[in-house]
């Protein structure tokens, strides 16, 4: 119990710790101020100005020391409640926008994950039980040169060959579109995306699955005239798969890291292009918004993980 | 009664023109650097790629136009959104203007019936049609142009246009609920052209009630126009389907299209092939290295309008160095406009001397914009630098005999760096040139604000040359000027005020030509190119220049990049 109580501690301050140097650094880097007000926020020689900037402090707290700002915040946060936007044309709430490009995200996320996955496995059970062999280097190649290729270049080819090119596949995403459209319109998003992972996941599966070859166990089952298929599948893959479930957890946020250029790229509306136009924009409360979110799905994953460990091997919780 | 608009090219008088400023900033192209690779050809060649009209039988209705824009819109609210481009063109769709231009350059009613001006063109009566309705049913009265008059007035920024040009109390006052008058703080036979854009568009006045409790209802905008709203998912699509009940189905004829969907794509290349694959129906842009691939493409109809705005490096004339007149000059004379124009512009579109093409009858072609002269920059830096090497607040002016400057511009942007960096080369023995790269929203702040020496910027181009007097009077430099420059000229502003009431037409061209002598006098702007818009449609779109006003006038098939859609039919 107190090594969960520790784990949910130390997830607790990471986020706190997130949260203090983000609101910091955007409340240091630009003035909220001429997000909500424009120019007007620079007039300070207008009396008018002078009033709109008063009420706009006043309003949105902005008159109140950077730690107090921050604690109100924190608390709205933790409620649920993740502000307005700043715009000089309204504030309308952060979570109107979240909760409208937060689903397009975890599809696209959950979606390359698929992909990453049921493409890496038998990949790895391929090359792994063919290592060294002309088919395994070629192989290798294959994946370094995709965990090589810069996420927005892979888009650029993947959209060149199989949107425009070859015409098999949607140039663009329309939000408006039926959902069996949207999920075909993030095929070549959702590739950009896992290609590169499912290269990392099948070094990493190879590299066990051929440890786990080795092992007496699979000697033992070779010698019982066990078929090389039944073999691979149901007694190398299974013990392999350790590190390989630890890997998939800790790169969701690499997932979702690359979702921000596969959502410009394909100009999917989720919350990575979000996160770019926000900060173009100094858009502070979407900015911290979108941080927080990320970076509380990453800490839960982990810490799902970090759990998963101590009920697959209990010595861990020591 | 009708308005002469002299400027050959298109359509869309801009009369607000602080709309079109933010608005100019806010559009993909930019606000600055013409970093969307804005064009010009060599001086004297074509202006104008008409569209050609096509012989595609008779209309059909139905079916849905894809449109593609450079930008998305924060919201198209008349009253507060800075409308650049996009918004315009989306804006046509929902709202109708009170007035709007005709194919030969005169403001023609639309929404509106007539209007008067009284004897000294300090009053004018508007007629509103009667029996119009906004899309939620709520009826079209002089409440509505009212409300929506003194919303924008009292917006902090759409304002600043508007509040300098009518009297604080009584600009507006309603006859019945048809009738009202417009009352300026100064007279203008030219008056009708402020109502063709923005300030002209009316939205439902219960819509803009809502919007005070709810601003995410500028998403959804309610007007009288031939379409009305359907859905929006912002950074996607936005999507308008016909408004059966328009009220100018019986004198323009009804919509044929059923809806129109609109998608931003700020990636001109990303936009053209889209249009290319079957995606897009049409689509607007300024990248003149598109224009020949266009041409090449035999379904494609290509439309191109250099008569718009200017694209020009804008100096801030209140700042040291730059206070002193022969910097300016100097920069002027430093730049390497020519090389520019090479390098920049794909041999499409023109060099710019002025803020009017040689079409125009209020070219002066004794206006030349100087370049190109090292020698002559050389000179005018020493000069300067021999008499002010510090400013008196103890600031280093110069320093090793060369100017001390910044040039700002929007980024990121891997072209405006480029341009910047070509800039440079040309600058860089007589001005030691600091960079500074601002975010859009800043680049746009730190210039109203007058926090800036040099930067790139892309404007005028108004149908009626009066209402460029925004960016020019002295009454608009202060806290946040909308003279840019901050440069005040009492001679300017009297020809300005001359301009508005000429005693004869050729009266009015000498004047505007003054007008253009006293802007180079300035040297607040070294005018590089004419922006070059294009509008781009496949052989299944039909109709563009079929637009007529409800008294039967043809009008502008399309200006500066934007579109109109009521005529617009698809085989």
């Amino acid at each position: 119990m107190r090594y969960y109580v520790q784990r949910v501690a130390l997830a607790v301050l990471l986020l706190l710790a997130v949260s203090m140097l983000t609101f910091g650094a955007l409340n240091v880097l630009g003035d909220p101020l001429f997000n909500i007000l424009g120019p007007v926020a620079g007039d300070v020689n207008n009396p008018d100005s002078i009033k709109m900037i008063a009420v706009a402090k006043r309003e949105f707290s902005l008159d109140r020391p950077l730690p107090v700002r921050y604690f109100l915040w924190l608390s709205d946060f933790v409620r649920g409640d993740f502000g307005v936007t700043f715009s000089s044309t309204g504030q309308p709430p952060v979570s109107g926008v979240i909760s409208e490009r937060l689903p397009r995200t975890v599809t696209l996320v959950a979606m390359a994950q698929f992909f990453a996955i049921f493409v890496s496995i038998p990949w790895a059970l391929i090359t792994a039980s063919r290592a060294g062999k002309p088919s395994d280097r070629v192989s290798t190649l294959n994946a370094f040169f995709l965990v090589a290729m810069p996420n927005f270049a892979l888009a650029i080819i993947l959209k060149y060959i199989f949107s425009i090119r070859l015409g098999w596949m949607p140039l663009t995403y329309v939000a408006d579109d039926p959902l069996k459209s949207r999920l075909w319109q993030m095929i070549l998003p959702a590739l950009t995306i896992g290609l590169p992972v499912a290269a990392v996941y099948q070094r990493l599966l190879r590299t066990d699955i051929i440890t786990t070859l080795q092992q007496d166990f699979i000697l033992l089952a070779r010698t019982k005239g066990l078929s090389r298929r039944r073999i691979l599948l149901i007694h190398a893959l299974r013990p392999s798969l350790f590190s390989f479930i630890t890997v998939v957890g800790l790169n969701t946020g690499a997932l979702i890291g690359g979702s921000i250029v596969s959502e410009t790229v394909f100009r999917i509306p989720g919350i990575g292009s979000t996160l770019v136009e926000s900060v173009l924009r100094n858009d502070f409360p979407v900015v911290l918004a979108i941080v927080m979110i990320v970076a509380s799905s990453f800490v839960v994953i982990n810490l799902l993980v970090d759990f998963a460990y101590t009920l697959i091997d209990p010595r861990v919780r020591r | 009664m009708k308005f002469s608009r002299r400027r050959s090219g298109r359509a869309l008088g801009v009369t607000l023109a602080s709309l079109m400023v933010f608005a100019v900033a806010c559009g993909g192209g930019g606000s600055g650097d013409d970093s969307s690779g804005n064009t010009d050809t060599t001086e004297g060649s074509s202006s104008t790629e008409a569209p050609t009209t096509e012989p595609a039988g008779e209309p059909v209705a139905g079916g849905t136009l894809r449109v593609g824009l450079e930008a998305d819109v924060d919201g198209l609210n008349p009253t507060a959104s800075a409308l650049a481009v996009s918004g315009l063109t989306m804006a046509q769709a929902v709202f109708d203007p009170l007035f709007t231009f005709s194919a030969d350059g005169e403001v023609v009613p639309y929404l509106a019936e007539s209007i008067t001006p009284n004897a000294d063109f300090t009053e004018w009566t508007l007629k509103l049609r009667d029996g119009v309705k906004f899309h939620d049913g709520t009826p079209l009265t002089v409440d509505a142009v009212i409300k929506q008059f003194e919303i924008t007035r009292n917006d902090p920024l759409v304002g600043l246009a508007v509040r300098p040009y009518y009297p604080e109390t009584d600009a507006v006052a309603k006859i019945d609920d048809l009738t009202m008058v417009f009352k300026p703080l100064e007279p203008s036979q030219f008056f009708p052209s402020a109502l063709t854009a923005q300030l002209g568009y009316i939205a439902s006045p219960t819509w803009l009630d809502a919007l005070a409790a709810d601003p995410t209802l500028e998403q959804q905008p309610v007007g009288t126009g031939p379409f009305k709203f359907d859905s929006r998912t912002e950074d996607s699509v936005t999507k308008f389907v016909r408004n059966d009940d328009w009220w100018g189905a019986a004198t323009m004829g009804a919509p044929w299209l059923d809806a129109i969907e609109f998608y931003p794509v700020p990636d001109p290349d990303s936009r053209t092939e889209l249009l290319l694959n079957g995606d897009l129906d049409i689509i607007h842009t300024t990248d003149t290295n598109q224009f020949e691939t266009y041409r090449e493409d035999s379904s494609l109809t290509l439309s191109i309008d250099d008569n718009g705005e200017e694209y020009f490096l804008m100096i801030n004339t209140a700042k040291a160095p730059f206070d002193d007149v022969r910097v300016r000059k100097a920069l002027a004379l430093a730049t390497d406009r020519q090389g520019y124009y090479d390098l920049f512009n794909a041999g499409e579109g023109r060099m710019a001397d002025q803020m009017f093409t040689p079409d125009s009858p209020y070219y002066n072609p004794d206006v030349v914009q100087e370049g190109n002269d090292p020698e002559g920059a050389a000179t005018l830096v020493a000069e300067y630098c021999g008499e002010n090497p510090t400013a008196e607040d103890g600031t280093a002016l110069c320093t090793d005999g060369k100017v001390n400057m910044e040039y700002q511009w929007s980024g990121p942007s891997v072209l405006a760096t480029r341009i910047a960096d070509f800039y440079n080369e040309s600058w860089k023995d007589y001005f030691n040139v600091t960079f500074d790269e601002k975010s859009q929203a800043d680049h746009i702040q730190e210039t109203a604000l007058g926090i800036y020496n040099v930067v790139g910027w892309r404007q005028f181009g108004a149908e009626n040359p009066g209402d460029d007097r925004v960016w020019l009077e002295c009454r608009n430099v202060g806290g946040i000027s909308l003279n840019w420059p901050r440069y005040c000229s009492p001679e300017r502003d009297e020809l300005i005020k001359q301009i508005a009431n000429p005693t004869d037409p050729a009266e009015r061209v000498s004047l505007i030509q003054q007008l253009v002598q006293n802007i180079h006098d300035s040297y607040a702007y070294i005018f590089m190119t004419h922006s070059s818009w294009a509008i781009v449609n496949s052989d299944k779109v039909h109709g563009m220049c079929d637009r007529v006003s409800p008294e039967g006038v043809p009008l502008v098939c399309s200006s500066n990049g934007r579109m109109y859609f009521q005529s617009i039919w698809l085989s």
